[in-house]
């Protein structure tokens, strides 16, 4: 269904510029590794705390809070070079069964990470039980996990 | 030049022919699993070392007094640093010639002895008098200095690790 579009990003003048000039590819995807590194600093302090690892002397909310806009930082870092990577292999990704699965977990970690891990993470009370918030730390850092690896295969197989 | 470095060649051409070797690069499946772990274990290590870098500069959680941060961060820093290690030596012993010819593996390994330096630097001259700045949300130019080199090394050694599959485009080699 979606092939049509994929068929026509590839073949944007842009994209093929990108393609031709071999080092704008290679500093894209240097970046987005950059952003995914500062992402991943950044959601992983919030979920060690929730599974009652790290800066365990702070409530959750205030580790959140000071993460937050690196998180943003580091997730618009991560749009910025992932569109352009995305145009200049829009024909091998379409193929890949790797991208398509970090895809689908990506589109997971992003409604979890806004919802459910939100509303626990921005609770100042004490409300959500120890084994709750060990859960939602374990299912975050399970799913983006998950994109990494699934990313990083795209380029393997 | 060439002549200084044909030791270091000899070394890296007479691992390529290990039967292990051989085995580690031509088994797809292991050879992925060791690349993606390096990759997590990266994200791990550099990801909370930049948390704390951020600390230094004033940026990020400054409710925690360093001391306690470094503290708390410490372990999971360490079994990322480990395991990047351990993966990353993996990876070039499946590929020990892939790596020589490497210009981008070379410099990576010189920002790493460089970002290792500012570390050891930083807690031999300045974590000493933690005590005296410990809670500041503006912490002294030497801790400043420290964490804005941290970062700039940190960050350059993702690039270059990113950067090492193009290394033979850009860099012929003979």
């Amino acid at each position: 269904m979606l092939q049509p579009l994929f068929e026509r990003l590839a073949r944007l003048d842009v994209s093929r510029a990108m393609n031709e000039s071999g080092w704008v590819v290679a500093t894209i995807q240097a970046f987005h590794l950059l952003a995914l590194v500062l992402f991943a600093g950044a959601i992983l302090i919030v979920d060690l705390r929730l599974l009652g690892r790290g800066l365990t002397d702070q409530p959750v909310a205030q580790v959140a809070r000071a993460a937050r806009p690196w998180v943003r930082a580091g997730l618009l870092g991560l749009i910025a070079t992932g569109i352009p990577q995305l145009m200049s292999l829009a024909e091998k990704e379409y193929h890949s069964e790797f991208f398509w699965s970090k895809m689908y977990l990506l589109a997971a970690a992003l409604v979890f990470t806004f919802t459910i891990r939100r509303s626990v993470t921005q609770r100042e009370d004490a409300r959500v039980g120890r084994f709750a918030a060990a859960a939602v730390g374990l299912v975050s850092i399970t799913l983006w996990t998950g994109v990494a690896v699934s990313a990083r295969l795209i380029g393997l197989f | 030049m060439s002549e200084l470095l044909q030791p270091l060649r000899e070394l890296f051409e007479w691992v390529d022919t290990f039967p292990s070797s051989i085995a580690l690069r031509e088994s797809q499946y292991v050879w992925s699993g060791v690349v993606v772990t390096h990759v997590i274990s990266v994200c791990l290590a550099v990801g909370l070392l930049l948390v704390m870098d951020l600390r230094l500069l004033g940026a990020a959680h400054l409710q925690a007094p360093f001391s306690r941060l470094q503290r708390r961060l410490f372990p999971w820093q360490m079994a990322g640093v480990v395991l990047s290690i351990v993966t990353g030596l993996l990876l070039l012993y499946a590929q020990p010639l892939r790596y020589y010819r490497s210009v981008y593996f070379w410099m990576k390994m010189l920002t790493m002895a460089l970002a290792a330096l500012n570390a050891m630097a930083f807690h031999s001259r300045i974590y000493p008098s933690v005590a005296e700045w410990d809670e500041r949300r503006r912490l002294p130019f030497g801790a400043r200095a420290a964490g804005v080199l941290g970062m700039l090394f940190w960050a350059i050694v993702v690039i270059e690790g990113r950067l090492i599959p193009y290394s033979l485009t850009w860099f012929p080699q003979e």
